[in-house]
């Protein structure tokens, strides 16, 4: 089965994507949480998750938190208001939003990170 | 003007698995598809199987994915494409029969589910019709001009995933008959539509709107059910 991918698809493939990503996260966050009862393995796993790679993984943490969000705001209004037929509009002017946001976000973290 | 035309053959009796067959056929300006598979048919091979009948945009037969999407092959110029091949296979999410012709048997039984009549055990005040305003008719008037061609249906990745699913044309005349203001069969309609295979399958991709040939935009009516479900409910 294949047809052409316009932003119906597109958005509806990201949103089931970030929405798996943010599941395996909440997994890992319940994992990571659970070494608080242990000084010596917390300050580990901090250390751990201070590193380079886990600063990138926090910023698409962000991606996918924004995106799942504010998609799961497009679906709202796409169900519940008179807007179906603007769908494609509201997801380019959520998306600029998303960025705005997204960039306003990321560039403290990698500041802090001593990235930027 | 010479385009090609790649077409999905399929034949159970060969015991060949699907392939393209390549027709090369000398388009003119305002010829269908529908057109140009009269004349493959006709002149080139004549064991080509589809389906038409009214070749107006009437009687949904021709529905078909054209250069990967669904379309009425008799309300598609060739021309208007603008690609020098164009690729024709039968629609997406049926049990291809032969060639572009593929079981419906599934999409009038999803129809069939959503009981698509008026119901309403009341008679009528006057011994006329019942009557409904011209405000009350504009609500529903272009979910009416359905024509069932299946195009919405077949390019809903929802219902290739889950052949349970109502699909957007079931959904829509169960909106049509829903917002009827004569009607009064939501009730027995409710089961069915708000259900996990029902309403809340659609996860608004918004192909079937792309995909209808009268433009009823399904999604919209799904919405208002939606909506009508959720008030009904709480």
């Amino acid at each position: 089965m294949h047809y052409k991918w316009k932003t119906g698809m597109w958005a509806f493939v990201f949103h089931r994507a970030s929405g798996l990503a943010l599941s395996l996260y909440l997994l890992l966050h319940i994992n990571v949480v659970s070494s608080l009862y242990n000084p010596a393995k917390f300050d580990n796993t901090m250390g751990f998750l201070g590193s380079p790679l886990f600063r990138i993984l926090e910023i698409g943490l962000l991606a996918a938190v924004l995106y799942h969000s504010l998609n799961g705001i497009r679906i709202f209004l796409i169900d519940f208001t008179n807007s179906t037929r603007k769908h494609s509009q509201i997801f380019w002017l959520l998306a600029v939003v998303g960025l705005i946001i997204f960039v306003a976000g990321a560039y403290p973290m990698l500041h802090h990170a001593g990235i930027l | 003007m010479n385009l090609t035309f790649k077409i999905y053959r399929f034949n159970p009796e060969s015991g060949q698995p699907p392939h393209y067959q390549d027709f090369t056929v000398d388009v003119k300006k305002g010829e269908t598809v529908l057109d140009v598979l009269g004349e493959i048919k006709a002149h080139q091979d004549g064991t080509l199987v589809y389906r038409r009948s009214c070749r107006s945009g009437i009687c949904g037969s021709c529905a078909m994915q054209i250069n990967g999407l669904n379309k009425l092959a008799c309300e598609t110029q060739a021309l208007e494409l603008q690609t020098a091949t164009v690729v024709v296979d039968p629609l997406p999410g049926f049990k291809p029969i032969r060639d572009l012709a593929v079981d419906l048997e599934p999409f009038y039984e999803k129809l069939r589910s959503i009981l698509p009549y008026l119901i309403n055990p009341d008679p009528p005040e006057t011994d006329k019709e019942r009557y409904q305003s011209p405000e009350d008719f504009a609500k529903i008037e272009i979910s009416i001009s359905c024509i069932l061609c299946a195009s919405c249906t077949s390019s809903c990745p929802s219902f290739w995933a889950d052949k349970s699913y109502a699909g957007p044309a079931a959904l829509v005349k169960a909106f049509r008959y829903s917002y009827d203001t004569r009607d009064a069969g939501l009730r027995e309609r409710l089961d069915m539509l708000d259900n996990k295979h029902g309403l809340w399958r659609c996860h608004t991709i918004m192909n079937c709107n792309d995909a209808c040939p009268k433009k009823i935009f399904p999604t919209e009516g799904i919405s208002f059910l939606k909506r009508k479900v959720v008030e009904n409910k709480y």
